[in-house]
């Protein structure tokens, strides 16, 4: 009997929880904000798992990608919402967002992929600081100011619909992308490129003597993992909260939720991502409602607490809880 | 198989989709009380305005249950009852409790978060809902800007900030003509030099210098040394508090002697004093208010409107009690305002329903410690209310415009920088 996955069931796993969220956010009245909260770190983490899961390398400057996708929707709907392309203009800003965002990481991954470890880290650090003040210096899209596109929505779609648009179906675009997320991971997991990504998360240097293009992987898992955020950044951020000003979606405490919620779930894994963000988006949410002030201070010991006991994350106790039983197939 | 992926699903997901239903209502329902409700950042980079902000709001729940008994509606009294949790200083949290306030705490009367991006992240929700929702730490102007039906701003917006402080100088010294502005680059500070901007020429000014600064400045004195050139008469400028007290610093180095210098938020806070010593002497700073305000149910009663809430005395005392001891900051008293002003809304309306609050406000002209409220009608945004100026006098912060608010005269023209740090002390004449 096989015990390992080798079909779709891993997947089948995940879309079945995605689909137990929707279903709760749907039929519980007040549910839909709570799920969706825990989705957008369960996207995120999927989205990042695909660079810091798959190669190894971890990158600090993550959340310049959904801060320039958020632009790339702030700046469609604010330019073209006027223009009568109706509902398309969401199109473009989703496509200009992801656009964006492979861009930056072209130009990001050319030159710091290069660079290994430590240097690494830092030299993304510097590229999402470095951006956010040549936004604001050259007063790029509203330079400081940002850009705010409540108005333009409420002039182009109408009072309910721009409502709808901000509290529902920008949550349903961050559903699409966690599932679109979970898919290619898989996709990649399963195929030559997954190979080629793990032998180098393991050694790079023996990845390289074997034959494996080693920088090709590299852009590839980077330019992936970027386009997914900055889809997220136009969904989750923009369209969601009508505006975007540099100092909040350059925030680097994002990349660090980022990073946690992989390390939590389990990196490079398929299931871990979406354990991680919900654990870390329910704790959260919780944690604000029934004790507000202190959820950071219990929050950040707990999370220490099992990233050190438990060092290849939740998805990696249920794996060995599982191991040789049926239901490994579905752990992933 | 299908038994097996069950399983397997229902160990990842029934422990956590519970946890995600909003669940009941903390404490009682809201048949026998109204619960008005907001997010705030008790942690996060808005912690402290945000504490500051829930104990001047705890404080006129209290004055509003024990004095008044509650909200008087249909001439029943029902007790109120200030509902909040922690948003982390971030817009995830603001939206996700936003809707849990509404649906499962039953808020129809929602207390905006603190600052302005957090305030237009929880606005979709509130409008939504068809909830009001009251501004009370988001000055941007841009927050009442878009259309919102539900939005009313309690403080005074960003483009009013340093009005008065021309306004001032116009009525002090009419021979003062050349204005710099120096503001710190960020979009708060940006509203702010665009509102004087748009009032210097009202008032008589010519911007001489006009510039602004990165966030993260360390050293002024390029820019400074071009202020210096432009021989202004007066400044107005700032951003936060560590570029305010740089700013400050760094002109009296330089020696750079004005009639008058307005800066934003560092001077309102007394560690301003403390890091500055003498220099911070006869320095303004633009405030939504300050201790001692004179706003009192006499000067509302010889202007003819009502005065709503507790005296300045009884709000310090309350407040004081909320926060063991600390001082209120112009984030209490906006918040606390903005209670209020929702407590008044319902009374007069008579009504529980947001919407009949809303149209009701459109006609309501009051006065709180904090000062005037009337809104535009169109928009929400705050008419009423005005800046106050404060100002470094004999180690004390004094307010000193408007008049009608004044617990001091203005220092004009300021000290020297020599003076200053000779030691003399700014004494009104």
């Amino acid at each position: 009997m096989t015990t390992h996955s080798t079909g779709y069931q891993p997947l089948a796993l995940v879309y079945g929880v995605y689909a137990i969220l929707f279903a709760v956010g749907l039929g519980v009245p007040g549910a839909w904000q709570p799920v969706a909260f825990v989705t957008f770190y369960v996207a995120m983490g999927q989205a990042f798992n695909i660079f810091l899961g798959l190669t190894g390398y971890v990158d600090f400057g993550y959340v310049a990608f959904l801060a320039v996708g958020s632009y790339g929707m702030a700046v469609a709907v604010a330019s073209l919402a006027a223009t009568g392309l109706g509902l398309g203009v969401l199109g473009v800003g989703l496509v200009l967002g992801m656009v964006m965002a492979a861009l930056l990481s072209v130009a990001v991954g050319a030159i710091a992929l290069r660079l290994r470890g430590a240097y690494f880290a830092i030299a993304t650090i510097g590229v999402n600081e470095g951006f956010r003040y040549f936004i604001e210096g050259t007063k790029l899209w509203g330079g400081s100011e940002g850009i705010i596109i409540s108005r333009p929505m409420r002039l182009a779609f109408g009072t309910e619909l721009a409502n709808r648009l901000a509290t529902f179906w920008a949550d349903v675009l961050v559903f699409v992308l966690a599932a679109a997320a979970a898919l290619i991971t898989f996709a990649y997991m399963r195929s030559r490129v997954g190979y080629a990504l793990m032998a180098l998360r393991e050694d790079e240097d023996a990845a390289k003597v074997i034959g494996v293009n080693v920088t090709r992987y590299k852009i590839l898992a980077f330019i992936t993992s970027a386009s997914l955020a900055g889809f997220i950044g136009a969904a989750a951020w923009a369209l969601k909260t009508t505006y975007v000003f540099p100092d909040d979606v350059f925030n680097i405490t994002y990349t660090v939720e980022a990073i946690v919620i992989v390390l939590l779930g389990g990196t490079g894994t398929l299931i871990g991502p979406v354990i991680g963000g919900l654990v870390y988006g329910t704790f959260k949410y919780w944690l604000a409602v029934l004790l507000p002030g202190l959820q950071l201070l219990i929050l950040a010991p707990l999370i220490i607490l099992i990233v050190v006991a438990v060092p290849g994350g939740l998805t990696g106790v249920i794996k060995e809880r599982v191991r040789g039983g049926t239901a490994a197939r579905f752990v992933l | 198989m299908k038994t097996r992926f069950l399983s397997a699903l229902s160990a990842v997901v029934l422990a956590f989709a519970p946890a995600l239903l909003p669940g009941p209502a903390l404490g009682a329902g809201p048949s026998d009380r109204v619960v008005i409700g907001g997010t705030i950042g008790l942690s996060g980079r808005f912690a402290k305005e945000g504490e500051q902000s829930v104990w001047g709001i705890r404080a006129m729940e209290k004055w509003t249950n024990k004095v008044v008994g509650g909200v008087m509606v249909k001439g029943r009294a029902i007790p109120v009852e200030y509902r909040y949790y922690d948003d982390e200083s971030r817009k995830e949290a603001v939206i996700s409790l936003a809707e849990r306030l509404i649906t499962a705490d039953k808020v129809r009367f929602f207390l905006a978060p603190y600052s302005s991006p957090l305030t237009l992240a929880g606005a979709p929700v509130a409008d939504k809902h068809e909830v009001l929702y009251m501004s009370h730490g988001g000055a941007t102007d841009r927050v009442v800007e878009q259309g919102y039906r539900y939005v009313v701003q309690t403080l005074s917006p960003a483009s009013m900030y340093q009005t008065s402080f021309l306004d001032m100088v116009r009525q002090l010294d009419p021979g003062a003509k050349r204005l710099a502005l120096l503001f710190k680059d960020d979009e708060f500070s940006r509203e702010v030099m665009k509102g004087v901007q748009a009032h210097a020429g009202k008032t008589g000014f010519s911007i001489v210098f006009s510039r602004t600064y990165p966030s993260e400045v360390k050293d002024l004195t390029p820019v400074l040394t071009e202020l210096q050139a432009a021989k202004a008469d007066v400044l107005a400028g700032g951003g936060h508090f560590a570029d305010g007290q740089l700013l400050t610093r760094q002109l009296a180095d330089m020696r750079i002697d004005l009639r008058a210098a307005s800066i934003l938020v560092a001077p309102a806070i007394p560690a301003f004093y403390q890091a500055l010593g003498g220099v911070a002497e006869s320095i303004v700073s633009p405030g939504q208010w300050g201790i001692g305000a004179t706003y009192s149910p006499e000067a509302a009663r010889k202007r003819g409107i009502d005065y709503v809430g507790p005296t300045q005395t009884e709000f310090m005392d309350l407040f004081l009690a909320e926060s063991k001891g600390v001082s209120p900051s112009y984030h209490a008293a906006e918040a606390a305002a903005g209670f209020l002003a929702v407590v008044k809304g319902i009374t007069e309306a008579a009504s529980l329903d947001p919407k009949v609050v809303r149209q009701v406000m459109n006609r309501l002209h009051f006065m709180t410690f904090f000062g005037d409220w009337k809104i535009e009608p169109d928009t929400g945004r705050q008419i009423g209310h005005e800046m106050v100026l404060l100002q470094w006098q004999r180690k004390k912060l004094e307010i000193v415009w408007p008049p009608s608010a004044q617990t001091s005269k203005p220092v004009y023209p300021m000290l020297t920088t020599r003076q200053r740090e000779a030691g003399q002390l700014a004494v009104p004449r």
